[in-house]
């Protein structure tokens, strides 16, 4: 196990490095410059040199990455070229709010999906069904934009229930925090919701018919009992499975989901970066990402032979 | 809440105005061209908010407004460091409106006038000593008095941090002296008119010498100046508090308790707000939008226009980049003004903006603004919309036609818009116009180095016209990136910048705009109007030509 670790840490450390060489680079071939996209329309030579010079742009590369990378390995992140903060403090504020959202919309997405999903494969062939059916089909069709748009002029415009954009953090007022944050998560978990719901509903169906629910059934259980503790129990293996998959969707529908609603994310914090070639945020929010990534599948790969004793972990290459 | 359009001020203004109107007349049925008169069509006196008509919005009655409350505004980008000094973006000025008073401001004729200090500066007679006297009993957010030595602090920062946006704004500054408290001796190495319009903007913005020196470069982290409101939390991407400053010297005229200004990109999404009663505020509505919102009872729209410009510049020199010695380019539009003027006359200027803004910008064909006191009849001249004279001169310059030309333009739907508007307009002219749409950060680059043929940019605008036009087509201007030259115009355009005398400085840059015109490297095409929709909860909201939202004494009716 320990050998196994040792391995998995170093091909982690290589490639968060090689993540961090492709993304350095590859900010700064995106073209315009980040001086002149600050400088805006003040911009004389002198000061587009003064701005190279104060963010090291007027150095070479190779030295520029050095720099770079000795730094981040300092926990210093540098500072935004756009507004002069520290990219740590923006970092800070931004990763509560994507985290709670994405977390909000898995509980909800999870939520709607098994339960329609269950419903669905009980009453097989009843409404219920057909109505499941279709609203995970516009769940899965209709995009994110268009729906967070719709919920904003019928939801926040036209009915006042729910605030049009914003965010209060969690700390400061917990209730104004989930006013301001429901909205944005269901429109982001529908997707989710949709898929969700059709995996359970295969699964369950499946689990319906299986041999155990039989005997379960002819125990003379409770069909409650039967479809929560026998038929969903173990159909839920397939969703925790789907979820994890979906996780990487998710962030990148939060991106979205966040600059229709000015939620301070993640996301909106990395578009805004793009446009500004504020090479430091969006070096640190690929590295943050990149991070997240590498631990996850590790510990998903540890969780696999916790779960089930047959995989083995071991040092040796697969 | 009323809000007063432009056009319909006083009988002596329209009597001004028939007789510029007349006068461009006249010179017209010589020089073969058409004046701008949209923004004051005399006909139009209603204040229904015509398209096309400023309305600035009017001060806040004190009886009509309660005092307290949260006022937000949906802002459409992020402003940059809250630093008078270092900043560069347009949107932290409406955050400075609020924190950081000037020595000037400008109202809503683009005049200048005092603010922090106390009267109009006095200039000497070689031009080149500007006397400034200071507002007494002024303190900063930090409780610290506000005098001259503060001012001396300020002005020498601008002038010495190596990233200040303010150094090429303050002109030849030679030396800053204090005689006493309440008086700034501003030394000049040459007479420059602009700096007053400077001192106008951010320039002018005084900092606390306390705060700059505790927090130095980092001043925009809590930047202290005197103003209505002080500055209270920053949320990077978020969203910018202010809260009331108990030290401001007109307090009680303050009725706000905070601002508050959230930033949503989104046109739709800041209409969203506004009518959702999240915001109160929002500025930079499409003019796709206003139509819609000035049908809604609850919401007022303010239209100012700007004292920039949207532009056309040919690429006629830039072959290393910009501010580099221009160098002939191989290709009959660079090489030849027929062919450029040919371009204009193509151009329907007045069914453009009809077409592709619903008529709400102004058409513009000069960099100086009608609504600058700065603005003459040739200054407002402009060549009429001749399709058969393009081809005509398209044929004395000896070209094939269609002639094409690439354009390179923002990738944005109201830049594309334009730029298909433009595409089959100039086809009557004889041109095969291509559009090269590019992202914005690589469009300033692809500009800077003279990679282009045809380029679709503009400029916001300041106050001193010589701000809007020197830097842009006089010879090594620090945005010529037209790669333009052309000493007489250079000789006209210093003339104009060392002179102290507002009528000699209107005939000069009117001579200007005719050399503009006849060599053509940039067309002006039309001048935006900053719109910005107000709840009619408010009052006191302004919008002035230089393009601020004023809301820090705006106030919730009672």
């Amino acid at each position: 196990m320990a050998r196994y670790l040792l391995t998995r840490a170093w091909h982690s450390a290589l490639t968060l490095l090689l993540s961090t060489v492709v993304v350095f680079l590859g900010v700064r071939a995106l073209p315009g410059d980040p001086a002149l996209a600050l400088a805006g329309e003040d911009r004389s030579p002198e000061a587009l040199e003064a701005i190279r010079h104060h963010y090291g742009l007027d150095q070479p590369l190779p030295l520029q990455f050095a720099q770079y990378v000795e730094r981040v390995a300092q926990g210093d992140f540098g500072e935004s070229i756009r507004t002069g903060v520290p990219v740590s403090s923006m970092l800070t504020t931004a990763l509560p709010v994507t985290v709670e959202l994405a977390l909000l919309a898995i509980l909800i997405a999870a939520a709607l999906g098994v339960g329609a999903g269950v419903l669905a494969a009980v009453r097989r062939g009843h409404p219920a069904e057909w109505l499941a059916n279709g609203l995970a089909l516009v769940g899965l069709s209709v995009p994110h934009f268009w729906l967070g748009l719709l919920a904003i002029l019928y939801l926040s415009v036209a009915t006042g229930l729910f605030p049009a954009s914003g965010f209060v953090p969690l700390l400061e007022d917990p209730v104004d925090n989930l006013h301001h944050i429901v909205l944005p998560a269901v429109i982001l978990g529908t997707g989710l919701a949709a898929i969700i719901m059709r995996q359970t509903r295969s699964a369950m169906l499946d689990s319906l018919s299986s041999d155990h629910v039989r005997t379960a059934k002819a125990k003379g259980l409770r069909p409650r009992a039967v479809i929560t503790r026998h038929a969903l129990r173990n159909s839920l293996i397939v969703v925790v499975t789907i979820v994890g998959l979906q996780l990487g969707g998710l962030i990148s529908g939060a991106v979205v989901t966040e600059q229709i609603f000015g939620l301070p994310g993640f996301g909106k914090m990395t578009i805004d970066a793009v446009f500004q070639r504020d090479y430091p945020v969006i070096q640190a929010v690929v590295l943050l990402t990149a991070t997240a990534y590498i631990v996850i599948n590790l510990l998903v790969d540890l969780l696999y032979s916790v779960i089930d004793p047959r995989i083995r972990v071991t040092g040796d290459p697969a | 809440m009323t809000y007063l359009s432009f056009s319909g001020t006083s009988p002596r203004r329209r009597r001004l105005l028939r007789a510029a109107v007349a006068a461009v007349a006249v010179a017209c049925t010589v020089a073969a061209c058409s004046p701008v008169s949209d923004s004051g069509d005399d006909s139009k006196t209603d204040e229904n908010q015509a398209a096309g008509q400023d309305s600035f919005g009017t001060p806040a009655d004190p009886a009509a407004v309660k005092n307290g409350g949260k006022l937000v505004i949906a802002l459409s980008a992020e402003p940059d460091a809250l630093d008078p000094t270092l900043s560069r973006s347009l949107y932290s000025r409406y955050v400075f409106q609020a924190i950081c008073q000037k020595l000037y401001d400008v109202d809503e004729k683009a005049q200048v006038v005092p603010q922090l200090a106390t009267a109009l500066p006095t200039t000497n007679s070689d031009g080149r000593t500007v006397t400034i006297p200071l507002r007494q009993g002024a303190r900063f957010a930090d409780g610290t008095p506000f005098d001259s030595a503060a001012v001396k602090t300020t002005l020498q920062r601008h002038l010495t941090n190596a990233r200040s946006g303010r150094k090429s704004e303050l002109g030849p500054v030679e030396s800053v002296d204090t005689p006493d408290a309440q008086t700034v001796v501003v030394h000049l190495k040459q007479p420059f008119a602009p700096l007053v319009g400077a001192l106008a903007d951010r320039a002018g913005m005084i900092m606390s010498p306390k705060a700059l020196q505790s927090l130095g470069d980092n001043f925009a982290s809590a930047p202290v100046c005197v103003g209505p409101f002080k500055f209270a939390k920053r949320v990077p991407q978020n969203s910018i508090d202010v809260v009331k400053d108990p030290n401001f010297y007109d307090a009680d005229k303050v009725h706000l308790d905070a601002i508050s200004w959230h930033i949503l990109s989104d046109a739709s999404i800041r209409a969203a707000n506004l009518r959702s009663g999240d915001a109160q505020v929002a500025d930079s509505i499409s003019t796709q939008d206003v139509a819609a919102l000035r049908s809604d009872a609850s919401v007022a729209v303010l239209q100012s226009q700007s004292l920039g410009y949207q532009g056309l510049t040919f690429n006629i020199g830039n072959v290393d980049g910009v501010g580099a010695t221009p160098k002939p380019i191989n290709r009959p539009i660079a090489q030849n003004a027929k062919i450029r003027q040919a371009f204009e006359y193509a151009i329907d200027r007045k069914a453009l903006v009809q077409a592709v803004f619903n008529g709400i910008h102004a058409v513009a064909c000069s960099p100086v603004s009608p609504a600058s006191p700065f603005s003459s009849p040739e200054a407002q001249a402009c060549p009429a919309h001749d399709p058969a004279k393009a081809k005509q001169l398209l044929a004395e310059a000896g070209v094939q036609t269609p002639y094409p030309v690439t354009m390179l333009a923002s990738n944005t739907p109201d830049t594309l818009r334009l730029a298909q508007a433009l595409q089959a307009m100039v086809k009557d002219g004889g041109f095969d116009l291509k559009i090269n749409p590019v992202e914005y950060s690589s469009l300033l680059d692809e500009q800077d180095r003279g990679n282009f043929e045809l380029l679709q940019l503009g400029w916001s605008g300041r106050i001193d016209p010589d701000a809007n036009i020197t830097n842009f087509v006089g010879s090594g201007g620090s945005q010529n990136v037209a790669g333009y030259s052309n000493p007489q115009l250079d000789a006209v355009l210093t003339q104009a910048r060392q002179s102290n005398d507002v009528e000699e400085r209107k005939k000069l840059y009117g001579q200007a705009v005719t050399i503009l015109q006849q060599d053509d490297a940039l067309i002006y095409l039309y001048r935006q109007r900053n719109l910005t929709a107000v709840s009619t909860k408010i009052q006191g909201l302004q919008v002035f030509p230089d393009g601020v939202l004023r809301a820090a004494f705006a106030g919730f009716t009672k």
